[in-house]
């Protein structure tokens, strides 16, 4: 019963003369706009968009949602992502036109609800992390990561110190290092150890007087809390460095733990993950950090202070980095973040991290009699399994079981990550999940696991397409639809 | 109250599955000590009915652009929605998916990514698009790093003063880090002085940023200026409005080599500043260069055309500290709304909307500067946006007594050009109605004789 035509692209759909919206007429005096646009500038006509019809725009876009995998439609355990349901009503509160038809330049008398709204998340951020200092303006967990480095790099220039590393493990994201050469630091990767944490000895090796900022995955991606985090902490401090903590894996730990309280100076939310704003296809997130009292005064500009019972943007900071997004940040994403806060409060937060690490533990005794999982007895939120005896048996790859677990209706968790455990499965559940639904997945597994190896290589059988062909997408890269290349046969 | 499935059976099930007695115990690799041993110190949980009357309270302390006239742009637009744009791109498959690292289960998304780089392509004239940045602020960013990348000039690069003063803020930010030295060339006369730029771009030069139709709503000459930039070696980065290419020169017509813009005015509401679409263009040989995620056509096993993420190795999770950028996400959710938005306008409503937008823009200017007090800060065409400047400095008040009257009648510059502090930016979308700009040039109208309150502005109005 699929539509055909719905792979079919909007450039080859298009009929000259076709058209979906209308637009008035224009209700004033005004001289043509061959008058008005200086000449060397107006182009000769309008650029080649296509050109469909709106019932062809609705059917089009509908009929491609449909060949995607969602948190609505399907259990999502990519592990690192925290693919939590996606609240319905914060959608509704995100849309009130009081809130989402505002003007991100418009005068601060006229925004004061708001404003009110990003002071109060801007405290229960702090609150959560154990560090008081907010900033709601970066757009990602990246982009926070980034900026906190910014706030480390103006600390030591304030101070006077030339201090040009950044340490993390080799379990971090990539996004680690990126962020810290784009802060103008030198990258050092610090050794795990057998168990998954951070190689003590490694560290102490690489530490100097040169080091400006250690960032530490804490629950790790592995899944693991790194009890060494506070003796960490201790040691790095001694050297003068700071501890940033990465706070992807905040999922774990609301309301149990704080990074404030266990060494942490700085630290960025995946809203987006840990407060359950949607994922979009892939964006938008955002990446607010929270900072120590003394850090605060280096965050970026603007903050909202509140003064008198009145809520302002502060720009007077002198010591402040700076800005680094235009206007006020993903205030979109943080206001559904708020909505997750104020519905949760303290004892739903911990229950979300119980229960979490209920299902991640539960699912992980479900699947460990499956797949290996290297690393300890117990996880917090996720756990990574490992298919590399499959693949030694076998010749069955993590990518294989990924791709067959599609076929069962479920979405693959994350493969191939961490980079330390060789052919990887990283399995979120999330707490939005049913036990009915873990152990459907692990019986899957399991069924998976018998089937013949050449079936596996071959999977996923059930999809619109099979496994694409990505070595030639990337030698010849064909990156937009042109009239030459059409459809393939 | 959380959003879960286990019932005290199920999660006295799931413990006795692992071997343990309670969830406390699930914790033990926490040390007690670094336990937080309190409750969080937060309000109370709301029901969903609750936070509906809190928010609905917030909400009403603002004033949305339902209830004042919005005559604000500077970067962000009031502009029409379509219908279809909501529809689409609220389907929960579209909405809480995420990055399609499982091809076979997202060709939906990796479709709607490559129709987003080919309409941003088509957009800009330009070879190769990502499928989104940020936001326009962090794409114009990008577009420097990029360009230093490329020419392997780390130490300078030369803007205007007439790009978004915040755009520039943000690069300051930025290069604070990386030891860069932006060069901002002033625009007294609203557009750049090319004399000017020439004489400050040399062999260190990276690129040339400019913004047109620039931050005041003037044209800048793109042409001219990427000629400037490419005697030196250097790259021209344009930042542009998606709208006035309704009717204006592509920026890949125009010479410019990355062009990047913010995208909010492609379907996607005000938010408040976000989340927002970065858009970046870009020649061809630059691709391998380019910050964000790619969707590439290529054929599956049984030969049939399909979609995956491409060139994945310029991106930090493969080459961390030697990635092209830190970037790991798209605006894939606001990618959407453009393809939808721009499939729905189509070559002849995009350019009916930039032919509203600058007709009125024009109606507006010429009204407002009737009279002796308000005149035009500049003396150069505009699209979409002008400066209008008060003769008596009263900046302030006169947007007070606008916001009174129902109008949020401009932004005031004098925050970011101390010159300007008599001035301010008056935007102009589609959507504004004659009856609407007359309104605002009444009001400011009656301001102009007197600065002494006026009970009755309308009788006011017809004395001048």
């Amino acid at each position: 019963m699929r539509n055909l035509k719905s792979t079919t692209l909007l450039f080859e759909l298009s009929q000259p003369g076709r058209r979906g919206a209308s637009l008035p007429p224009c209700d004033v005096p005004a001289p043509e706009v061959s008058e008005l646009i200086p000449a060397a500038a107006r182009a000769g006509g309008p650029p080649p968009l296509p050109e469909v019809a709106e019932p062809e725009v609705i059917r089009h876009f509908t009929n491609l949602s449909t060949l995607n995998m969602s948190v609505d439609t399907h259990f999502y355990p990519l592990g690192s992502c925290t693919m939590k349901y996606n609240s319905k009503r914060n959608e509704r509160m995100a849309a009130l036109p009081g809130i989402a038809d505002l003007h991100p330049l418009a005068p601060e008398e006229t925004i004061q609800g708001l404003l009110a709204l990003l002071y109060e998340l801007q405290l229960m951020l702090g609150e959560i992390a154990g560090l008081p200092a907010v900033s709601l303006q970066p757009a990602a967990g990246a982009h926070g990561e980034l900026t906190a480095l910014m706030v480390a790099a103006a600390h030591f220039r304030h101070l006077g110190q030339a201090r040009t590393k950044v340490l993390a493990p080799d379990s971090a994201h990539g996004t680690n290092p990126a962020s810290a050469k784009m802060a103008g630091f030198d990258f050092v990767t610090v050794k795990s150890n057998a168990s998954g944490f951070v190689d003590m000895d490694d560290l102490a090796a690489k530490l100097d007087d040169q080091i400006a900022v250690f960032m530490i995955t804490n629950p790790s991606t592995l899944g693991l809390f790194d009890r060494q985090v506070s003796e960490i902490a201790r040691i790095v401090h001694a050297k003068g460095g700071l501890i940033y903590l990465d706070g992807a894996n905040m999922n774990a730990i609301l309301g149990i733990a704080r990074p404030g309280d266990f060494g942490a100076d700085m630290m960025h939310y995946n809203p987006h993950k840990t407060f359950s704003g949607p994922h979009g296809g892939g964006g938008p997130g955002a990446g607010p950090i929270c900072v120590t009292e003394t850090l605060g005064a280096y965050l970026p500009t603007p903050v909202v202070e509140q003064r008198n019972g009145h809520y302002v943007l502060a720009t007077n900071r002198p010591l402040s980095i700076g800005r680094v997004r235009s206007f006020f940040g993903n205030v979109g994403v943080l206001v559904r973040a708020y909505c997750y806060l104020r519905t949760h409060g303290p004892e739903g937060l911990k229950a979300v991290s119980e229960n979490a690490v209920l299902n991640a533990n539960y699912l992980m005794s479900r699947v460990k009699h499956i797949l290996p999982v290297p690393h300890g007895e117990r996880c917090m939120h996720e756990f990574v399994a490992t298919a590399a005896p499959l693949k030694k048996n076998h010749g069955v790859t993590a990518m294989d079981l990924a791709k067959r677990l599609l076929d069962f209706g479920f979405h693959a968790p994350t493969v191939y990550f961490p980079l330390t455990v060789p052919e990887a499965m990283m399995i979120e559940p999330t707490e939005t999940e049913s036990k009915e639904t873990m152990d459907a997945f692990a019986e899957a597994l399991f069924r998976i696991t018998e089937e013949s190896p050449e079936l596996l290589h071959d999977a996923p059988h059930s999809t619109l397409v099979s496994r694409p062909d990505e070595v030639q997408a990337a030698r010849k890269p064909i990156m937009k639809w042109t009239a030459e290349v059409g459809p393939a046969s | 109250m959380p959003y879960f499935y286990n019932t005290p059976a199920d999660q006295q099930a799931m413990l006795a599955a692992i071997g343990v007695s309670s969830i406390d115990e699930l914790f033990a690799q926490v040390p007690a000590e670094l336990r937080l041993g309190r409750p969080l110190d937060l309000p109370p949980a709301l029901s969903e009915l609750e936070l509906a009357q809190h928010l609905g309270r917030l909400a009403a302390q603002n004033a949305h652009i339902g209830e004042k006239v919005c005559f604000l742009g500077g970067g962000a637009y009031d502009h029409f929605v379509p219908a279809v744009v909501d529809c689409v791109a609220g389907r929960g498959e579209f909405y809480t998916s995420y990055t399609p690292y499982q091809p076979e289960v997202a060709q939906g998304n990796l479709q709607v990514m490559f129709e987003y780089q080919t309409l941003i392509c088509q957009l800009t004239g330009l070879d190769v698009s990502n499928a989104s940045l940020y936001d326009g602020g962090s794409a114009a960013v990008e577009a420097v790093l990029l360009a230093m990348s490329v020419t392997g000039r780390q130490a300078k690069v030369v803007t205007l003063g007439s790009v978004h003063p915040q755009y520039r803020e943000i690069l300051e930010t930025y290069f604070a880090c990386l030891g860069a030295k932006l060069v901002t060339v002033p625009t007294p006369r609203g557009a750049a002085d090319l004399a000017e730029v020439a004489a400050v771009v040399d062999g260190e030069t990276a690129c040339i940023l400019v913004q047109h139709p620039n931050f005041f709503g003037c044209y800048e000459d793109v042409s001219a200026l990427a000629k400037i930039a490419h005697d030196a070696g250097a790259l021209l980065v344009q930042s542009f409005d998606p709208i006035s290419l309704g009717l204006l020169k592509r920026p890949g017509d125009l010479g410019a080599d990355v062009a990047v813009a913010e995208g909010q005015s492609l379907g996607t509401p005000l938010l408040y500043g976000g989340p927002y679409l970065g858009i970046m263009a870009c020649r061809e040989q630059f691709v391998r260069r380019m910050p964000g995620r790619i969707a590439g056509q290529t054929v599956d096993r049984r030969g049939r055309r399909c979609w995956v993420l491409t060139l994945q190795t310029r991106e930090q999770h493969i080459r961390r500290e030697k990635a092209t950028s830190n970037i790991c996400t798209n605006q894939g959710l606001f990618a959407l709304r453009a393809a939808i938005y721009l499939a729905e306008m189509g070559p002849q409503g995009l350019a009916e909307t930039a032919e509203l937008c600058v007709r009125k823009a024009h109606y507006a200017r010429e009204r407002l500067t009737v009279g002796s007090r308000l005149s035009a800060a500049f003396d150069q065409p505009t699209f979409k946006e002008f400066v209008i400047r008060d003769s008596q400095g009263q900046v302030e008040e006169l947007l007070a007594q606008g916001l009174d009257a129902g109008y949020l009648a401009g932004i005031p510059l004098g925050q970011w050009y101390p010159e300007l502090a008599d001035c301010f930016l008056v935007a102009v979308t589609e959507k504004r109605t004659k009856a609407e700009i007359d309104g605002l040039a009444e009001i400011l109208a009656a301001k102009r004789e007197s600065t002494a309150p006026r009970p009755h502005a309308r009788l006011a109005k017809t004395m001048v």
